[in-house]
Formats: C-alpha cells, structure tokens, sequence
C-alpha cells in the first residue's frame, strides 16, 4: 500500500522536476502580500514592529497558499474522469486508494517547499522564529494540505466539470477568507464575527500558526487545528475514494 | 472459455437536471462466450450498448443484473482477480496528455507488481513492438492520434494480460493506421491473447474477429463467425433501383432462387445464393412484367445485410 501511493507519489513528482515552474507561481501571491501589505499593517500590533507584524501576517499568508494553491489541486483529474486515465487505473491491479493518496502526497509536499519558501522570505524582512516552531508549522501546513487537496479531489470526482469546481472553490474561498482572520485576526472584530470563525477550520489553522509564530507552543489552537484538519481531512479523503469507484455509475 | 457472461443488464439513473432521474436501460440481458485465444468483435451502431458492456466485464461498473466470468473468476465478487488478468483500452484511451508515454508504461508496471528492471524491460519490448521508442519521451499530447492510440494499446498490455478488451480501437483513425493496428491485433492473437473488441466498422468486424456477436438496443441480435452469419442471409446480394418496386418485390418472391427481398424507398435488395446464376432468370422475369431499371448491382453480402436483417435497419443508417 505503502509501495503503491509512493508509486504514484513518484509519477508526479517526476512531472513537477520536469515542469518545476508552476508551483513557483503559486508562492508569488504570498510573497507579494508579506512584501507590500505587511508594511501597512504596523499600526494592528502592540509595538507596531516588523517582527512582530510578520508574526501575526505570515500564518495567513500561508494559508493563503493552501487555499488558493492546493483546493485547486483536483482541477486536473476532472479531465481525466473523461480522458480514461482514471477508467485505466481503476481496473489495474493498483491499490485504489493509492490513486489518490499519491496525488495528495505530492500536493503536501509541494504546500510544504511553498511553505518554507514564504517563512524565509519572511524571516530575511525579520522574523524570527524559533526551529521547533518552524517545523509544527511545516507540519500544519501538511495537513492542511492534506485537507485542502483531498476536499478538492472529491469535488472533482463528484462534479467532474470544471466549470463548477471552479466556481464552487471561488464561492467558499473568498468567505472562509475573511472569517478565518487570514490578513487580520479576527479578535480585533466584533464578536458576532468571532463567533462565525469558530465554525472556519481555517480560522484554527491560522490562528495555531499565530500562536506559533508567538512562539506559545503551549496554546489551545495548536492542537485543535491538527484535529480538526485530520479529521477533516479523512472525511474528504473517504469522500474522494468513494466517489472514485462510482465514476462512470 | 476466457468470458462467460449469462443474462447482463446494465440500467443508469441519468440525472436531467433540476433533482429528475432517467432510466437508461444501456444493456439488456447479454449473453456472451469468448473462447480462450480468438478475436472476438461486438459489433454495433453507437449506443447499441457495447462500452457499458465492456465495462461491466473489465470490473469497471458492477452490472444491474446478470453474472460473467472473465478469466475464470467473477467480475463482481472477484474483481481484484479478474484485474490481474485483463488489459483494458478504454474508448477514450487512458492516456495522460502531461506525461511521456515511457513514464505511464513504467508506472503501469510497477503497479502491477514489477520490478523497476521488469518494468524497464516490458516497457522497452512494447515500445519496440509498436514502434514508439523514438518518441517514448515526449509529452503524449504532443503526439499524433494514431501514435497515441498505440501508447494506449501498449498501455494495455504491460501486464502481458491473457485477455485485452479494446473498445472502438480504430475510430478515428485514418485508413493507414487503421490496417496497422489490425495487423497489431492479429499479431496478439498470434501470441494467444484472446482479444474483445468493439466496433461500428463492418469491414472491422468482418476483416478481423474470428466470432462477433451483432448488439442493437441492448441485445445481442446475431452471433457467429463472420462467414456464418453472411451464409445466413444468402451468398449475395442483388440490388436494383427502379420505379414499381413493390411489383417487383411481389415478383421477385416468388422465384425459387430468390432468398428474400427487402425493399426500400425505390430500393430493392433480392438475397440469392448464387448471383452469377440468378442474376439472368431475375432480369428476365423483371423485362417480361415491363419493369424497367434504373441501375443495377451484384455484390456479396456482408455483415450489413446482417445488421438489416436482424434489425430492419442499415446499419450505416442507424443512430
Ligand atoms: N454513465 C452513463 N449514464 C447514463 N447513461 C449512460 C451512461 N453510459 C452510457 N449510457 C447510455 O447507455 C447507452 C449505451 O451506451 P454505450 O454503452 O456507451 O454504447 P456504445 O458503446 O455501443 O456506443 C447509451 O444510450 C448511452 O447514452
Ligand atoms: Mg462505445
């Protein structure tokens, strides 16, 4: 099983070596937002200082990334639900699941370079991050990735057009945007609005990385993210699968 | 027996928008016997029910009703066993347009269970075999139709599987490639793969497969081997355009050399065993009753004559 979904994982990432660019692409939109959005937002923290703004922004630019980079991960397979690549795998000897997984594995790995790109950019503008917390952050980011990219394999699988996976992902990402407080927490909102992020998955995520980045290891939200991203993201993960062998039903 | 199927149905609940359901019936109660190392063809105008039938057999979609053995083992009980034993060229191909051909043959070994060197090894055989080496590196979208469909064939056949389905393998193909790839089939047969084809084309059906079962709305409506089924309707056939032609038809029937007569809008086709000898006492009787033609032609019977004659409909006509 094991063997399979690296199988798999294999095949892609030979693809990305031959076509590295793309998800190079991806980390622009974050870079650009550390680069000129950060530097507006020195008056939201107690001290108003670089690192301290660069503490509480880059988690949300991260996210930014498994939002607008991984939920878009399935938009390939939707052709392949026509193309008979995935009509071929399905009846070979492969482990069904393997089909997927791989894919998802390729996608955490890609959030993750894009991850690390982005905090050292971050951390050359100035900040500073112990290693402990750089790498629960690494590892948040792999499940968000997990979550996000499974999410949108299902989608892909259970609407396998294009045009609505397209525009289904732009109606709930701009939302889960904003209430997640992915540019400003939303602690500095009125409590109606705090209250609707405690239903945002994102809003965890964003605010373990807050925590993190604080360098309070110790925080709640940490812990809540991982479940509720894991959780999530089996959820998604047995979604997707199912939806796999009812391809042509 | 290499597929043993009793009684295949197959019914799709097709959605028609705002929350309605449809019922497709796409098989109805299919039988089928495909004998270890022939080419067996299924023969059919489009939506005839022939992909869904592949499918079901290839344990892609479970049938409604029905059973079917494929290489022995039971499509829906033991689907990971009957896996082990197929290759399966789906209609639309299968192949990934992103990648090289090489790198989704290796990837196609190495899940069945080779190792990278076998994997290396099957690879470069089929590439040799179907003369794709050359561009073995290069995206699949790039490349040409025919040169595509070989890479889905090779795909096919990574496992070196006893049994290889291949749905509509030359459509769209240009005449060149098309006798190409069915020297490739033939080739398979050769080795004793046992092929299951599916085909629109009649001179596919008739150049190629060893035994064809004929399926219209669902339902096989004629099986054989290609030559049995023409015997069937009659040795040849005599077409005549002319005006009169239910007189004719009503003459016609009553000679004794005359199988059948058919006719259509000023069309009569007369099925004879032996045109070149009836072709003249069918002339005569036409001139003596003042029927005149319009043209005239003596050809041998094929598998359309088949087709109409099981299903009142042309094939070349039929949706
Ligand atoms: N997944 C599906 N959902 C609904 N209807 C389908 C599906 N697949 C095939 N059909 C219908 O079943 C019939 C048979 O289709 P198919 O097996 O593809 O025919 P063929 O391969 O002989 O052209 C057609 O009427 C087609 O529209
Ligand atoms: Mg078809």
């Amino acid at each position: 099983m094991i063997r399979q979904t690296s199988l798999f994982l294999g095949y892609e990432l030979r693809f990305l070596l031959r076509n590295p660019v793309w998800p190079l692409f991806g980390i622009m939109q974050p870079v650009l937002y550390l680069l000129f959005f950060a530097p507006l937002l020195g008056k939201t923290t107690a001290s108003g200082s670089m690192p301290e703004v660069l503490a509480m922004f880059t988690p949300g630019s991260m996210m930014m990334i498994a939002l607008f980079g991984s939920l878009f991960a399935g938009f390939g397979m939707i052709n392949e639900t026509r193309n008979g690549v995935l009509e071929r795998l399905a009846v070979s000897p492969a482990w069904p699941p393997a089909i997927i997984l791989g894919r998802v594995a390729k996608d955490m790995l890609v959030l993750v370079i894009q991850a690390i790109l982005v905090m050292g950019v971050a951390i050359l503008m100035g900040l500073r991050i112990g290693l402990p917390e750089f790498l629960i952050m690494l590892l948040l980011m792999a499940v968000t990735g997990l979550f996000a990219a499974s999410l949108s394999y299902g989608l892909a699988l259970a609407i396998k057009d294009e045009n609505g996976v397209s525009q289904l992902v732009q109606f709930f990402a701009m939302p889960l945007t904003l209430i997640a407080g992915l540019f400003l927490p939303v602690s500095l909102g009125p409590d109606w609005l705090q209250t609707l992020a405690r239903f945002n998955p994102l809003y965890y995520g964003v605010e373990a990385g807050r925590s993190l980045f604080r360098g309070d290891l110790g925080d709640s939200t940490i812990p809540i993210a991982f479940a509720l991203l894991i959780g999530l993201a089996l959820i998604t993960l047995v979604w997707s699968m199912r939806s796999l062998r009812r391809l042509a039903a | 027996m290499i597929i043993e199927a009793h009684g295949l149905r197959k019914t799709f609940h097709a959605k028609r928008g705002r929350g309605k359901t449809e019922e497709v019936e796409a098989v109805r109660g299919i039988d089928l016997e495909v004998q270890k190392g022939e080419i067996f063809a299924a023969l059919g105008p489009n939506g005839a029910g022939k992909t869904t039938t592949v499918r079901m057999l290839a344990t892609f979609i479970a049938p409604t009703a029905g059973t079917a053995r494929v290489a022995g083992f039971d499509v829906v009980k033991e689907a990971a066993k009957v896996r082990e034993n197929i290759g399966y060229v789906s209609q639309a191909g299968g192949v990934d347009e992103n990648n090289p051909g090489i790198e989704q043959l290796l990837l196609a070994g190495r899940i069945a269970g080779l190792s990278k060197k076998q994997a290396q090894a099957r690879a470069d055989e089929l590439l040799a075999a179907f003369s794709l080496t050359e561009i073995a590196r290069r995206p699949a979208r790039t490349l040409s139709g025919g040169q595509k469909r070989r890479f889905s064939i090779a795909l096919g056949l990574v496992t070196a599987p006893p049994l290889v389905f291949l749905d509509e393998p030359t459509t769209g193909l240009d005449p060149q490639n098309r006798a190409n790839l069915w020297d490739e089939v033939r080739a398979l047969r050769d080795r004793g793969t046992s092929v299951l084809l599916t085909t629109h084309y009649l001179d596919e059906a008739d150049a190629l497969c060893d035994r064809l079962v004929i399926i219209d709305h669902g339902t096989v409506v004629a099986e054989g081997t290609p030559s049995s089924l023409k015997k069937e309707v009659a040795g040849d056939v005599v077409t005549l355009r002319l005006k009169g032609v239910d007189d004719a038809a009503e003459v016609l029937r009553a000679q004794s050399y005359v199988k059948e007569v058919r006719t259509e809008e000023g069309l009569l086709r007369a099925y004879l065993d032996d045109g070149e000898h009836g072709l003249p006492h069918l002339l005569r009787v036409l001139e003596e009753r003042d029927l005149t033609l319009e043209s005239i032609s003596l050809d041998r019977a094929t598998l359309d004559d088949v087709f109409l004659r099981h299903t009142g409909r042309s094939l070349r006509d039929a949706a």
